[in-house]
Order: structure tokens, then C-alpha cells, then sequence
């Protein structure tokens, strides 16, 4: 079925390419192969990922807007059919008056001051990919949302609404495992999970604000988010069986941002408040907690670039959590957990070969996630890169400790028209 | 007696007048080569209030291999030889096509610098501390592209300024130890002040970079270089920069050089 599609769309290609070079859509082809680096891993598979995809870009711009589309082909060998298409976003943009701009539609909304972290920014976002090797771009997952943006010469002002829930993708057991409270082990190939998701009610969409001023060179802003969280910290007993849920959620927060002695600086702050958590009481619930990170990024020198940051999660009524996670047995958190990250970003060979690594590494949990890759552009068009995935940890109940299994090294082959 | 002073004032007006001519001749001449190079900086960097152009990067390495890169810049000055706002969209190669990326350049201080990346929706500050590093790894630095102040180094006419009658040729050297170059030799045409050539060398003497001017056109009757070369002599490797649908003074405002157009190009100055 796919494979017609594809026939049609690269037909259409052609049809296009003959009328006008203007109307040629962009786009890249890309093939990645993941491989697991422990036998032991009870994920479903040894590969991580098994993949070729063509993305399609479309752009229309007309006078009083603009569409952008773009759609991703993929074939995957985890999926049951032989493929899927994925509109990774397509919306429409346009101005009212001078000072209010929409979008509207299927897009990837971004905000908040870290690297790879995030405080304020409680949009979807897609672990698995990000944990797999796919291209950056795919950590952040589409949603369908409305977004107006108010410009005035004193403050900007940005609404998101989206009518319906929309979660993270994050490691289900399939290629990657995870630890499972309920077993107190690191479980995988569990087949098809459970969530009970937020009905998709008015009541139960999601809104976000962002107010933000520039002031010299320096970008405030306060944030506003109602909604859930994002990955299922929840539990609701159904006939006497724990189903994972995605609990009520409210965000307040602020950041600031700009430019120290030539680097950049950024300190960001939020207040995740689990709206349905009575003091820690509810032992199916995640509790409250204050989360701040504060980093500094650098061009050491030309083609060199550093960065360190630091991240923290401290636990609302870290007392009673204790007591109930104690009485249950298994993974007991810190109450404050820790987190630094440095990246280095390292550009050889008159730029055209690529090193990075990001590196998490959390003092109070004893766990890390080395994450690394090389990329070399043969040309404009074709780049090939290869790099892995490392996770380790002393617990197997926290957040890097439970994938330790999950190491994997992957190659990527891009072409981009 | 009214005849009589003013048949007497004739000559003085006249000489008055003559050596105001000679003054101002010799004032042209007179110029020093600090002076040279501060025309220089704003006919090449600060022509019209703002612009608009169309630019095209040929890269090509030793072996011969191209690369390239197109885009869309808009240019605001706030002051002449001080602030300045650009911004560029791009539009090839596929990885960065759509992305865009601003300027506030400030002479006394760090530029402020931001890329947006739109397939994630991001805006990310750029650190900017070496302006001499590479502009989108072509074989120009990003000080090549929005101008070094002319206060950053000493310039003095070199021997063959006497004799050059297309250029000034001045010696630059700069103030403070610096990875661009030691010293400099540039030839600023007399008319227009545009640089035709300059050629950049390191603390040992070694030829490392050179600028070539390779087609002047006049638009908007203002002299610009359409198609400029820079040579890297270290890495054999060329850059060609070729500008086309050249606008100035097309209106633009601060306004445009903020997130809001980051985000959202401003495609009626983009045509």
C-alpha cells in the first residue's frame, strides 16, 4: 500500500520537477541501523533501529499567509505494516493586524532555555527516537495546537492550546527496555501497554503561555502550562490492576537567558504542581517538585564549543513518598536529584566532519547517559554518521540506571534534496 | 567710494575663493590612511540605510569539490561604522534550508547572535567570542562578512601608494594581537573607496588569506562588489560570493531584526 503511495507521490515528484524548478519539493532520504550492545536486554530485539525514511517538505506562500508541510515516509521494521506515514507537521501561518500572528495545525513548539532539558516546556517529545539515534529534530514531537502570538513593544505574549492530550514517546519494551515498578525489574517485549489516557474533553486539553521581554541582552520570560504530564507517573487501580496514567499537571516558571562575557548563560525555573496529589498522601501519584537548571555555553576556540549545565528535581513531601516507596520495596529516589550535562561540539576538517557528545551525569542517583556521534559530509547533499547511545547507573529504578541495557551504536545515512 | 571697495574685494573674493578650492584639493589628498580606511569601511559595509541581496557561496576545496550555500540577507545600519542588524534566511543546502539566523552587531562590544532551527521550533543564542571563526564553513569569517572597525588596527600608506593611480595601498596592522591576520596590505579604490584587493598575513610573513573584488556593478547609484573572492592560502581552498537582486533603502526596521521575524521570515522584503 506504502509502496503505491510512494509511487504516486514520486510521481506527482516528476510531474512537478518538469513544470517548475520553484515548486520542487525538498526533503532528505535516510536510512538508519541500530544495533543493541548487550545480549542480555529483554527488549523484543538486538536492533534498535531498523529504519529508511523519506521526509517531503511543502511550502505554499500565499498573500495573506503561509502552509508548510512536511510529511515522513518511513519504513520501519519494528511496525506490523509495512510502513507509515508520518505528517510530522503541517499548518497554516498568518498575521491579523500587525501585532497578532497564528498558527494553526499539526507543529513542533519549542521554548525554554536548556540543552536536551527541559523545565517550562512541557510539549511532546519523543525519548525513543532521541534514545535510538534518529536526527535531534525528532525529540521534539508534533501536537496539534492552536498558537497566537502577541508582539507589542513592551512584551510578547504566546498562547498554546491543544484540544486534545497529547503524550512523550518513551521506551515501551519493544527496543528499548525500562524498569517496571510493579516487578522492581528492568522489563521489555511486554507487547501492547495500557494507558489510560486523559478523555479528549475541552476540560481535558492543554494550555500554555509564555510571557517574554527582552531586556538588553538578556530574554525573560514567565510560563504558564495546564494540563498532564507527559510520561504515565501515575497509577489508577482498575479491577484490582495498576494502569499507568498521566497525572493532572500545572506549570509556573520563568527563565533567563543572554550573552556573559562572550558565552552564553541561562538559568531556568518551574513549579510542576500534580494538581490531584493531596501533600504526598496518594502513593499512586507522582509528587510535586521544584525543578531548576542553570548552564553556560562557550566557543573555547574556532570550531570548538562547551558547554556545562546543572539540574535539579527536588521532591515535594519527600517524606511520605519515602515512607510509602520504602513499605513497597524496590527503587527509592533522592530527594533532591542532581543531573550535570556538558556537551562538546567539535568541527574538523574545514567543518565538514562533526564530533559531539553530550554527557549526563547525575551525582545523586549514580547515573549517566553518554550520548555521541560523528558525522562527516561527503557533500551537500549526502552526510554519513555513526554514533551511540550509553546508559549506566548503581540502581536499576532510576531514570539512565534503567536503561543500562539498552547500549546501543548506530550508522545514518542522509541524503538531502 | 562703494565702486571702489567692491573692484578692491573682486580679487580678495577671488583668491578667497581659489584657496578654498586649493584647500579643499589638497584636503582630498590629504586624506590619511585611517581616514582611507574609514570610507573604505562604510562604502563596503554601510552602503545606503539598509539593503537587501541575494547571495550565493561557491566553497570550493583543494580537490576541486563545491559546495554550496544560498541565501536571503537584509541589512539595517543604526549607525554609520557603529550598529548594525542582519539577518539571513537560507535556502540551500537541504540540512539548513528555512533556518535563519541574526546579527545585532555592536563595534564595542560582542555581537549578539541567534540561529532558529525550524523543524525543532528552537531559538538558540549563538556564543560568539571568535569573530574570526569560519561564516557557514566557507573560506570567509563572520568579521569578513559584517566588517572589523577600522579603529582595531593602525594603517599607514604603503611605498607603492605614490605610484598606484587606481588604489590607495595601505598597511594595516592590528592593535591588539589577533587570529585574523598580523598585518594586512589593502588597495581601496580611489573613487569609490571599495577594496579591490587585500591580502591578509600572519605574524611569520605567510600570505594566509586573499580578497579579491571581482565584479563592481552600480546599483541604486551606489558602487558595489557583485562578486567578491576570498582565497584561503593555508587550506588551498576559495570561496566565491556572488550577489544578485541588490536593493537599498527599501524601508527596513528594528522591528524585523527581533524573534517575532526570526520566526517568522519577513518575505515581502525577500522577493
Amino acid at each position: 500500500m506504502l509502496t503505491k503511495h510512494l509511487l504516486f507521490i514520486l510521481l506527482i515528484l516528476l510531474s512537478f520537477s518538469t513544470l517548475s524548478a520553484e515548486m520542487m519539493p525538498s526533503g532528505f532520504f535516510q536510512t538508519l541501523w541500530g544495533a543493541s550492545l548487550e545480549s542480555l536486554n529483554p527488549a523484543a530485539s538486538e536492533y534498535t533501529a531498523l529504519e529508511t525514511r523519506l521526509q517531503l517538505r511543502l511550502e505554499h506562500l500565499g498573500e495573506i499567509g503561509e502552509f508548510f508541510g512536511r510529511i515522513d515516509f518511513l519504513h520501519d521494521s519494528y511496525l506490523n505494516s509495512s510502513g507509515r506515514v508520518d505528517l510530522r507537521e503541517g499548518y497554516a501561518k498568518f498575521p491579523i493586524g500587525d501585532k497578532l500572528d497564528f498558527k494553526i495545525g499539526r507543529q513542533i513548539i519549542t521554548w525554554g532555555t536548556g540543552d536536551l532539558l527541559f523545565i517550562n516546556d512541557v510539549f511532546a517529545k519523543d525519548y525513543l527516537s532521541f534514545f535510538i539515534g534518529r536526527d535531534d529534530q525528532y525529540l521534539k514531537a508534533p501536537q496539534n495546537s492552536l498558537k497566537a502570538d502577541f508582539y507589542n513593544s513592551k512584551f510578547n505574549l504566546t498562547f498554546v492550546w491543544t484540544p486534545k492530550f497529547t503524550p512523550n514517546d518513551f521506551p515501551i519494551g519493544q527496543r528499548l527496555s525500562f524498569y517496571s515498578s510493579q516487578d522492581n525489574a528492568i522489563v521489555g517485549n511486554l507487547g501492547e501497554l495500557n494507558f489510560l489516557r486523559p478523555e479528549p474533553t475541552l476540560k481535558n486539553s492543554e494550555i500554555a503561555f509564555r510571557l517574554s521581554k527582552q531586556i538588553g541582552n538578556f530574554s525573560n520570560c514567565f510560563y504558564f502550562y495546564e494540563g498532564f504530564y507527559k510520561n504515565p507517573v501515575g497509577a489508577v487501580i482498575i479491577d484490582s490492576a495498576l494502569v499507568p496514567t498521566f497525572p493532572k499537571l500545572r506549570v509556573m516558571g520563568g527563565s533567563i537567558r543572554g550573552m556573559i562575557s562572550g558565552g552564553i548563560f541561562w538559568f531556568e525555573g518551574g513549579y510542576y504542581d500534580t494538581r490531584d496529589e493531596n501533600r504526598g498522601q496518594n502513593p499512586l501519584l507522582i509528587n510535586s517538585s521544584t525543578r531548576f537548571m542553570t548552564g553556560y555555553e562557550k566557543q573555547i576556540l574556532s570550531g570548538l564549543t562547551m558547554n556545562l549545565q546543572y539540574f535539579a528535581n527536588i521532591m515535594s513531601d519527600y517524606d511520605s513518598y519515602r515512607q510509602q516507596a520504602e513499605a513497597r520495596g524496590g527503587y527509592v529516589r533522592e530527594k533532591r536529584r542532581d543531573l550535570i550535562t556538558s556537551r562538546i561540539s567539535r568541527l574538523f576538517y574545514s567543518d565538514l566532519v562533526e564530533f559531539l557528545s553530550v554527557i549526563f551525569y547525575s551525582p545523586s542517583e549514580k547515573d549517566y547517559y553518554l550520548r555521541f556521534y560523528l558525522s562527516y559530509s561527503y557533500s551537500d547533499e549526502l552526510n554519513l554518521s555513526s554514533g551511540g547511545n550509553i546508559f549506566g547507573g548503581d540502581k536499576i529504578g532510576s531514570e539512565f540506571g534503567q536503561f543500562g541495557l539498552n547500549d546501543n551504536l548506530y550508522v545514518k545515512l542522509t541524503y538531502g534534496f | 567710494m562703494p565702486n571702489y571697495i567692491k573692484v578692491m574685494q573682486l580679487p580678495i573674493l577671488l583668491l578667497t575663493l581659489l584657496s578654498m578650492l586649493s584647500v579643499k584639493s589638497s584636503a582630498q589628498d590629504a586624506l590619511t590612511a585611517q581616514e582611507v580606511m574609514m570610507k573604505s569601511h562604510l562604502a563596503y559595509y554601510y552602503s545606503g540605510n539598509d539593503g537587501v541581496s541575494n547571495v550565493k557561496m561557491s566553497i570550493i576545496n583543494k580537490r576541486g569539490k563545491e559546495r554550496v550555500r544560498e541565501f536571503v540577507m537584509l541589512r539595517l545600519d543604526k549607525e554609520e561604522a557603529g550598529k548594525q542588524f542582519y539577518y539571513i534566511y537560507f535556502k540551500t543546502p537541504s540540512d539548513v534550508s528555512r533556518m535563519t539566523f541574526m546579527v545585532h552587531k555592536d563595534p564595542s562590544e560582542n555581537d549578539a547572535r541567534w540561529i532558529y532551527i525550524p523543524s525543532i521550533d528552537l531559538i538558540k543564542p549563538i556564543s560568539a567570542d571568535d569573530k574570526n571563526s569560519s561564516f557557514v564553513n566557507s573560506d570567509f569569517s563572520y568579521e569578513d562578512i559584517s566588517g572589523r572597525h577600522p579603529d582595531e588596527d593602525n594603517h599607514s600608506f604603503a611605498e607603492s601608494n605614490e605610484t598606484d593611480s587606481m588604489s590607495f595601498v595601505i598597511e594595516s596592522s592590528s592593535k591588539e594581537k589577533y587570529k585574523g591576520f598580523a598585518r594586512k596590505v589593502s588597495y581601496i579604490d580611489r573613487n569609490s573607496f571599495l577594496p579591490l584587493r587585500e591580502l591578509y598575513y600572519n605574524r611569520k610573513g605567510v600570505l594566509i588569506k586573499e580578497f579579491t573584488a571581482e565584479e563592481i556593478e552600480e546599483i541604486d547609484g551606489i558602487k558595489t562588489i557583485t562578486v567578491r573572492k576570498m582565497t584561503n592560502h593555508k587550506k588551498s581552498s576559495h570561496t566565491l560570493v556572488t550577489m544578485s537582486s541588490i536593493k537599498y533603502n527599501i524601508g527596513l526596521t528594528e522591528e524585523i531584526f527581533t524573534e517575532r521575524y526570526l520566526k517568522n521570515p519577513p518575505r515581502k522584503f525577500m522577493k
